[in-house]
């Protein structure tokens, strides 16, 4: 315990020389004074002190040494009435262990919500930034002008007078071979996409709707969106990839939110359902909408109509949910804005089984 | 009629066979080279020439590349190809004299039009170039006292003038001018107002 006490110290020096001193008098008045006075309960202020560090395990164990050295504090002192003493000591360590309980619980959930934050962050690096986009656009590029010489070239070789059959024949060759290398970019680009394969677990999606919704609810506090959702009390258990799913969900709330930016009436409605076989998710916007002639290629990779947009985000979920044995779709709501869903098939044994094979 | 020849740039050995094997087929002659410092090695002919210059290479960047021939004095035409042009770049390259920035992958025919552009300012060029160093052979000719003559001449005074101004009679002054006439190949007192305009003299 000391051990780590002495790591942590490294990281917040002033915070921990605070604990230790602040332990170090209260202990010395606990001990000095009577047993009447209850220096001790002084260590909650100790302990919530502690909390500050974000390491729930620290808390603990600045809980237990408080306890010690309140029991320590009653061992040791000469003055006073012993049965007042035991009273006391007793209350405070009650509200040590309280105090130690409250805040290694807080701690925990908002190491819980650091970490998800962490990966919040790491999903919209891989979907969101320009500078994989630019990468990409640069590797693909290349190829794809050397294509458009070959093959300008080859006609070229071909309508001149003789025409040149032997060098239109080797541009068409490197057209070849440059297609195979623009095709070998786009093979990296989707093993990146999808670098480790799909983990096949079971999935509550009431679960993951809930955790994407905790996510965004403040960013829509914010932009005065009201939240409301319909979801089922039980949804049957779906196999595949939590995290990937969670980026679909999270995908159409954040487009949602982004698509009533605009609206006077900003509303968004997630809703989840069952039949027997499927499970269905949807999430209406009250926002600018999708036009029907353009509902065909939202799906399609580089189809944006954000400004800063990469158009990637519909098109990885469309190949999460395909990946998932799902479909997904997009449909007009009433009145306005859109409704952006996606079906899944409901687990059954004997399903598991050959997906994981 | 003289080989027109473009000078291709470009690390990628696909593009560079694809940009060869194009302009080829356009009648132009090309040299491939896969940096800067390999061009710079290669003894160019005197030809109306080009250079189709990548941006973004390893070691020299196009843009830096340009800014070095600007020092060396070295005017050949520069046609920028980048995969990924932002707008500042294209100004800082057109601003410094490029003929086009291009986006790969660009279209055939508006990377022909630039090479067609870059080929004729370099032939003007070259040609202006030709016609100053010989008016400037011609000028060599002359003697001290026929240069002062045709400065003045060139302003536009008359005979009686300059012989007044330079302390001749003016029959020296005619025979001074016949003579500018005759060695600067002047038909007209028009032709020899343009050379001197073109050779920058001036009366001291």
């Amino acid at each position: 315990m000391r051990r780590w006490l002495a790591r942590y110290s490294i990281d917040m020096p002033l915070l921990w020389l605070g604990i230790a001193l602040s332990s170090l008098l209260i202990f010395v008045a606990d001990t000095l004074t009577n047993f009447e006075i209850a220096f001790a309960v002084l260590y909650v202020a100790v302990i919530l002190l502690s909390a500050r560090a974000g390491r729930p395990r620290a808390v603990i164990a600045v809980g237990i040494s408080c306890g010690l050295l309140t029991v320590l504090s009653y061992a040791l002192t000469r003055y006073g009435n012993p049965d007042s003493g035991l009273t006391n000591g007793a209350l405070s360590l009650l509200a040590i262990v309280t105090t130690t309980y409250f805040a290694y619980r807080s701690e925990t959930a908002e190491a819980s919500t650091r970490e998800t934050q962490a990966d919040l962050a790491r999903m919209a690096r891989i979907t969101s930034i320009g500078e994989l986009a630019t990468s990409i656009a640069h590797e693909v590029s290349q190829p794809l002008t050397a294509i458009v010489a070959n093959a300008n070239a080859a006609m070229r070789w071909l309508a001149a007078d003789p025409p040149r059959q032997d060098e239109a024949k080797q541009a068409l060759n490197r057209v070849v071979a440059d297609a195979a290398r623009a095709g070998e970019v786009i093979g990296r680009v989707r093993q990146l996409v999808a670098r480790v394969p799909p983990s096949k677990v079971e999935v509550d999606m009431i679960d993951v709707i809930e955790e994407t919704l905790a996510l965004t609810r403040g960013e829509m506090v914010r932009h005065g969106i009201v939240l409301r959702t319909d979801l089922a009390d039980h949804l049957p258990a779906i196999v595949g990839d939590r995290v990937q799913l969670q980026q679909v969900v999270l995908n159409f709330v954040v487009n949602a939110m982004e698509a009533t930016q605009k609206s006077e009436e900003k509303e968004v409605l997630v809703s989840a359902a069952a039949d027997e076989r499927k499970i269905t998710v949807s999430v209406r916007d009250t926002g600018i909408g999708v036009p029907s002639d353009v509902a065909d290629q939202v799906f399609e990779a580089f189809y944006t109509t954000k400004s800063t947009g990469i158009g990637m985000g519909l098109a990885i979920s469309r190949s999460i949910i395909e990946a998932h044995g799902g479909t997904i779709y997009v449909a007009p709501n009433y009145p306005h804005g859109a409704a952006f869903g996606f079906t899944l098939p409901i687990a059954s044994r004997a399903e598991d089984r050959s997906r994981v094979e | 009629m003289l080989n027109e020849t473009v000078y291709i740039v470009d690390d990628d050995p696909s593009v560079r066979e694809g940009l060869d094997s194009l302009l080829r087929s356009a009648g132009y002659e090309t040299h491939c080279f896969a940096s800067p410092r390999e061009f710079q090695l290669h003894r160019r002919a005197d030809t109306p020439s080009c250079l189709v210059l990548d941006v973004r290479m390893p070691g020299a960047s196009g843009l830096d590349f340009q800014v070095e021939l600007a020092h060396a004095d070295d005017a050949i035409p520069i046609i920028f190809l980048t995969g990924h042009g932002d707008v500042p770049m294209s100004v800082r390259a057109m601003r410094a004299g490029a003929i086009e920035f291009l986006l790969k992958p660009f279209r055939e025919q508006d990377l022909l039009d630039a090479i067609r552009l870059a080929i004729e300012r370099d032939r003007t060029r070259r040609e202006s170039a030709t016609v100053d160093s010989e008016l400037n052979q011609r000028l060599n000719t002359l003697t001290a006292r026929e240069r002062e003559v045709m400065a003045l001449v060139s302003t536009g005074l008359l005979n009686k003038q300059i012989a007044g101004e330079l302390g001749l009679s003016e029959v020296t002054v005619k025979v001074h001018r016949g003579q500018v006439m005759r060695k600067m190949q002047a038909a007209t007192l028009a032709d020899l107002i343009r050379m001197s305009d073109r050779l920058g003299l001036s009366v001291k």
